[in-house]
């Protein structure tokens, strides 16, 4: 019962730079798996509201556990440019939280 | 209070009851019962909110606390003030929004106090009970989905005499186990309950049939699903012939079947979820955007065999219920046709397919206007109309049984179906859903026979009420709609007619006019110039010109040269896009005849291929292949093969055919990809399943040649696609089956993945005997271990399954003996084990390095003495001159054969076991292996050990009547040969396991018990310096 407690970020309103975000989406695409130099998984999926869709960059085991369809709650988030395209982070103490 | 959760329900919901319930602990805790009661009852006494409060948090302690339950629910009894009135109506609340959110404990709870409630003839329990069987899903016969069934029936039977009280609730227990019966079959525990509800169901419908009359007409269609059943037989049977039985007031099934059904048992057999789900495509999903919701609720509901089932039920849920109002109906909003379209396009059984068609007719057959609304008929009608273009065999398929079902759906009441079919397509002509049936009845699109049945039995529906002058009226405005790409109206008539349309003037009588409108579909008339005046018009005017010298062109290079040139101008910075979908209309019409015939040369050489490609409109992909992908040209063109996509969707297969054909596109069939993208379906996987189809339906030798690359290059589309293996082998012969067998065994085609291939066997055992047959060979063909597959098992049923199972038990045989189950029954020495043959296609694959030393060796010496008698046929010298054989002719894979470690370990072996003779006879194949020998840093110690026994063991491999009785001591110089340690799997799996080019490559991983199967050649030499 930890945090969530704020109404959530529509995906239309995340500019790059935020912090703190709270969104609530749906999982569209899980993209490829990308393995960074210190052994790291990565997958960017792409998610949606009815306001947008935005792509999130998901670390390590728990992107191997979403799927497509799946509703989920992101607290303490965090949006940054990344090779030219906007996506949302796990911020620190941050968690993606299956809701749906 | 951390422990006791209700699991992840809404915050709001699950706070409210905690915090309930923790004001009823504080009151009772650490005192006695006696005090307790009275701090409730004074709690209780300050006014409703704390009644409230009292009576929630004993409900919630009866959920969590499965302990206290008794002793919580007695409380609850006793404080309660509104007869249980906040408890029944959190109890509905928590069933129909977060059931599936519940633990599971918290269910079992539920159940525990519903039935409590019951025993207690609670008021408005049956409304419970209602809500509850609500949450038994159709087609999930998954452990909790089963308990939740079984639970709920057994409340229900243990009170049977409560439950006669309540008639609404007799019917609906009736509909929904009625149903459910179906999908009970297959294991002793669902047999099991499958038997409690054929008594609960037929007692009530034997004493209760009145109330079950209620049901309306659906009652017989579950009636008929479950007709097999001998009880429901028996019922049948006084359905029929004594219906009086049943109820004084029971005139017979027409009574039934001329009543509608109520909408409430309709939706009654979708869960709260799936009619959620179903609800927001149909009301706030734009069409064309439905794709992913559909995915999402196929994932959810649909993706397993036993989920077939229930496709009826969301069918008639939306025929019956759901039924959107004229704003919805006039907006872009996902029309329910399309939802109807996609649940039967994406149907996986035959059986499943025929129960969804008279879901979708079922109101048609007794229609009658006065009580039957047209909304329930629609979607049948709108689904043939829509699909006539996209799908035509969807049409089709729905015309011919509208047609079928009128005598065959009951014979003796043929006149009454024919009626009531009669009358639904009266109806949806007077509201006007569709103007005319003429278009649909008489489609070139469709096939001669089906033409003429419809004529036949529709003669009124099949002419055109207006007369020709009329018609003609229409055309231009269909043609032009074409241009717009609107689909959505009618005007169906495609552009070939429209190409015609001048004929169709001199021939007024319908005779004639039909005999005409065959035309199209015979291959002869490709030669007939075409009309594209409409489209030259919109063009521009240099544009104009290059079509028009396109047209008049009559030798391919000619035309290819303009083709190159309309491309440039298309890429020009100034060009107008507008244009291209005017310009791919032209194109479609120009080149018919690329569509029509042969796309694959008959005989194919690396020349008849190249020949091939060179049609005018491949230009269009050799320019897509020259160009980079990010630049503005190529989406250009990509847009303009979208529209033309469009038009011709056999554009799709032919671009994977020019990518797999053409040099120039060598290595680009990603291409594809970014073309699938950039066509309306957007997406590569259905546009992939879309082209392959309409592959299979018109060359099924491309669909052969197209399948090694297909696979290849989308493995995340096909590997997972029973679809598209079933495509595949619903229209292959044997001969093609052979040939992707022998690419699957070269290492060309892999068509199954460890991951996926158990699902899509399961998926096979709805299909032809034929197509099940090819699935497993095909599989067969791979090395992948059977253990993986094993869980299709429960799914096989003796009776149903013949094909699956006889393919697993031949290959069981030669597998895992140590499975828990014993071996199949079948005399394991009567039927040859196609061991042989396994050795003959030593020069396919690689079972050499287990078979050959094993063969030395007089095979195995483990119980299976039968096999090994088998293999010790195979002599030595025969293996060794098939190898021989190998190392001469195949020139391409030699390379690749004979370099492999365990080949080579075994020739060692074999040379160093064998007479002078032989080595003489084989030294070139044998001189093969020293070259490795060179670089190895074998002891040779084992080697001279393994000569030792040899001359023995050749004995027994070429005397095979002896093998047998000799194989215990022969097992004792096996051991010593250091054959030993994988003695216990045997020679016996090699073949099996030894077919397939990959198997030393993938054995590595693909191990699943490697203390059982240890690799021959390192465990050789292992067990040799013991």
């Amino acid at each position: 019962m930890n945090g969530g407690t704020d109404p959530p970020l529509f995906i239309k309103d995340i500019k790059p730079g935020l912090k703190n975000l709270n969104v609530v989406f749906i999982v569209l695409e899980i993209g490829r798996v990308t393995k960074t130099k210190d052994g790291h998984e990565v997958r960017s999926c792409k998610v949606a509201d009815k306001t947008g869709s935005i792509t999130i960059s998901v670390w390590d085991e728990i992107g191997g556990l979403i799927q497509p369809g799946d509703i989920i709650r992101l607290t303490r988030g965090y949006a940054s440019m990344w090779k030219g395209c906007l996506t949302l982070y796990t911020g620190r103490g941050g968690e993606l939280q299956k809701i749906g | 209070l951390e422990p006791r959760t209700l699991g992840p329900l809404d915050h709001d919901l699950s706070q409210r009851l905690e915090r309930c319930m923790s004001i009823v602990t504080s009151m009772t805790a650490g005192v006695s019962e006696r005090e307790a009661n009275d701090a409730l009852n004074a709690h209780v006494c300050k006014g409703p909110p704390q009644h409230e409060e009292v009576c929630l948090g004993l409900f919630t302690l009866v959920l969590t606390e499965p302990a206290q339950a008794q002793k919580c629910y007695r409380d609850l009894a006793l404080v309660s003030r509104d007869g249980m009135n906040i408890v029944l109506n959190k109890i509905n609340q928590i069933l129909m929004e977060k059931y599936l959110k519940l633990q599971d404990t918290c269910r079992t709870q539920l159940v525990w106090l519903v039935r409590e409630l019951v025993k207690s003839g609670v008021l408005g329990a049956d409304g419970v009970c209602m809500t509850f069987m609500k949450q038994i899903a159709g087609g999930d016969v998954t452990a909790k989905n089963i308990w939740l069934a079984e639970s709920v029936l057994d409340i229900l039977t243990e009170q049977r005499e409560w439950v006669l009280k309540s008639g609404i609730l007799i019917a609906m227990a009736v509909y929904t186990y009625l149903r459910l019966i179906v999908d009970h079959h297959g294991t002793a525990q669902l047999q099991a309950l499958r038997q409690k509800e054929v008594d609960f169901c037929l007692s009530l419908l034997r004493e209760r049939f009145m109330e079950c009359l209620m049901i309306g007409r659906d009652l017989v269609r579950l009636l008929q699903n479950v007709a097999r059943i001998p009880e429901f037989e028996l019922l049948w049977k006084d359905i029929i012939h004594n219906p009086q039985a049943l109820s004084p007031q029971f005139t017979g099934i027409l009574q039934l079947l001329q009543s509608r059904t109520s909408r409430k048992f309709l939706a009654c057999r979708l869960t709260p979820d799936m009619e959620t789900k179903l609800l927001f495509m149909t009301s706030r999903v734009r069409f064309g955007q439905q794709k992913r919701y559909q995915d999402w609720f196929q994932r959810q509901y649909l993706s397993t065999p036993d989920s077939q089932s229930l496709r009826c039920d969301l069918i008639r849920y939306i025929c019956g219920v759901v039924h959107p109002s004229n704003e919805v109906l006039s907006s872009d909003i996902l029309p329910r046709w399309a939802i109807i379209g996609w649940l039967l396009t994406t149907c996986t059984s035959n059986v499943a397919a025929s129960n969804a068609k008279l879901a979708l007719f079922y109101d048609w057959l007794f229609f009658s206007p006065d009580k039957d609304s047209i909304m329930n008929i629609e979607p049948a009608i709108l689904v043939m109309h829509h699909s006539m273009k996209p799908h035509p065999a969807i049409t089709a398929t729905l015309l011919d049984f509208m047609c079928r079902i009128i005598p065959n759906f009951y014979p003796p009441l043929e006149g009454h179906v024919r009626q009531g079919v009669f009358s639904s397509l009266n109806h949806i002509v007077e509201k006007r859903v569709l103007a005319h049936l003429a278009p649909l009845f008489d489609n070139p699109k469709l096939d001669k026979e089906l033409r003429a049945m419809l004529r036949e039995k529709f003669p009124e529906f099949c002419s055109s009420p207006s007369p020709p002058v009329e018609v003609k009226l229409e055309e231009p405005v269909s043609v032009e709609m074409d241009n717009h790409m609107s689909d959505k109206d009618e005007g169906f008539y495609d552009n070939a007619e429209a190409a015609f349309s001048d004929d169709e003037e001199d021939l007024s009588s319908r005779g004639k006019k039909r005999e005409f409108r065959f035309h199209p579909i015979k291959e002869t008339v490709v030669e007939e110039p075409v009309d594209i005046t409409p489209y030259l018009d919109q063009l521009d005017e240099s544009l104009r010109d290059k079509v028009l010298q396109l047209q008049k062109g009559s030798d391919t290079e000619a035309q290819c040269e303009v083709m190159q040139e309309i491309v440039d101008q298309v890429l020009e910075e100034d060009f107008d896009s507008e244009q291209l979908s005017v310009l791919a209309s032209c194109l479609q019409e120009l080149f018919k005849a690329h569509f029509r015939g042969e796309v694959l040369p008959e005989e194919i050489t690396e020349e008849s291929l190249e020949e091939s490609v060179g049609k005018p409109l491949y230009l269009i992909f050799r320019n897509l292949c020259q160009m980079q992908e990010d630049n503005s040209s190529f989406s250009l063109l990509l847009d303009l093969l979208s529209e033309l996509y469009q038009k011709q969707p056999k554009i799709g297969y032919h671009l994977l055919y020019y990518l797999r054909a053409s040099k120039a596109a060598a290595g680009k069939m990603n291409l594809y990809e970014s073309f699938a993208q950039a066509t309306q379906l957007g997406d590569l996987h259905t546009c992939l399943m879309m082209d392959m189809k309409a592959c299979q339906e018109d060359d099924v030798r491309l669909l052969c040649h197209l399948t090694p690359s297909i696979y290849t290059e989308f493995p995340d589309e096909t590997l997972r696609s029973g679809e598209l293996l079933n495509m595949i082998v619903a229209v292959i012969d044997s001969a093609q089956l052979q040939e992707l067998v022998c690419h699957v065994m070269m290492g060309n085609l892999v068509m199954f993945r460890k991951d996926s291939v158990l699902n899509i066997l399961i998926q096979s055992l709805d299909w032809e005997t034929f197509e099940q047959y090819c699935a497993w060979q095909l599989f067969l063909a791979h090395n992948i271990p059977l253990e993986t597959i094993i869980p299709i098992l429960q799914h096989l049923k003796y009776k149903e399954h013949p094909e699956a199972l006889s393919c697993l038990l031949l290959q069981l045989r030669r597998e895992n003996w140590s499975l828990s189950q014993p071996p199949p029954p079948h005399p394991l020495s009567s039927q040859a084990p196609p061991l042989s043959s396994g050795g003959a296609l030593v020069g396919r694959a690689s079972p050499a390095p287990r078979a050959l030393p094993s063969a030395s060796d007089s095979g195995c010496p483990c119980s299976l003495r039968s096999s090994s008698s088998k293999l010790a046929q195979l002599t030595l010298e025969q293996i060794l001159e098939h190898l021989d054989n190998l190392r001469l002719n195949l020139t391409n894979t030699k390379q690749n054969f004979f370099s492999q470690t365990p080949i080579l370990q075994a020739l060692q072996h074999v040379q160093a076991s064998c007479d002078e003779a032989h080595k003489m006879k084989f030294s070139d194949l044998f001189s093969l292996a020293e070259e490795y020998e060179d670089s190895s840093s074998k002891p040779p110690k084992s080697r001279r050990k393994a000569a030792l026994s040899s001359p023995r063991s050749r004995k027994n491999a070429t005397q095979p009547p002896n093998a047998e009785e000799e194989s215990g001591s022969s097992s004792a110089s096996v051991r010593a040969a250091g054959a030993g340690g994988r003695a216990q799997r045997g020679p016996v799996a090699a073949p099996a396991n030894g077919r397939r080019p990959h198997l030393f490559q993938e054995e590595e991983d693909t191990k699943p018990k490697p203390t059982k199967r240890k690799r021959k050649g390192s465990s050789a030499v292992g067990s040799d310096s013991d």
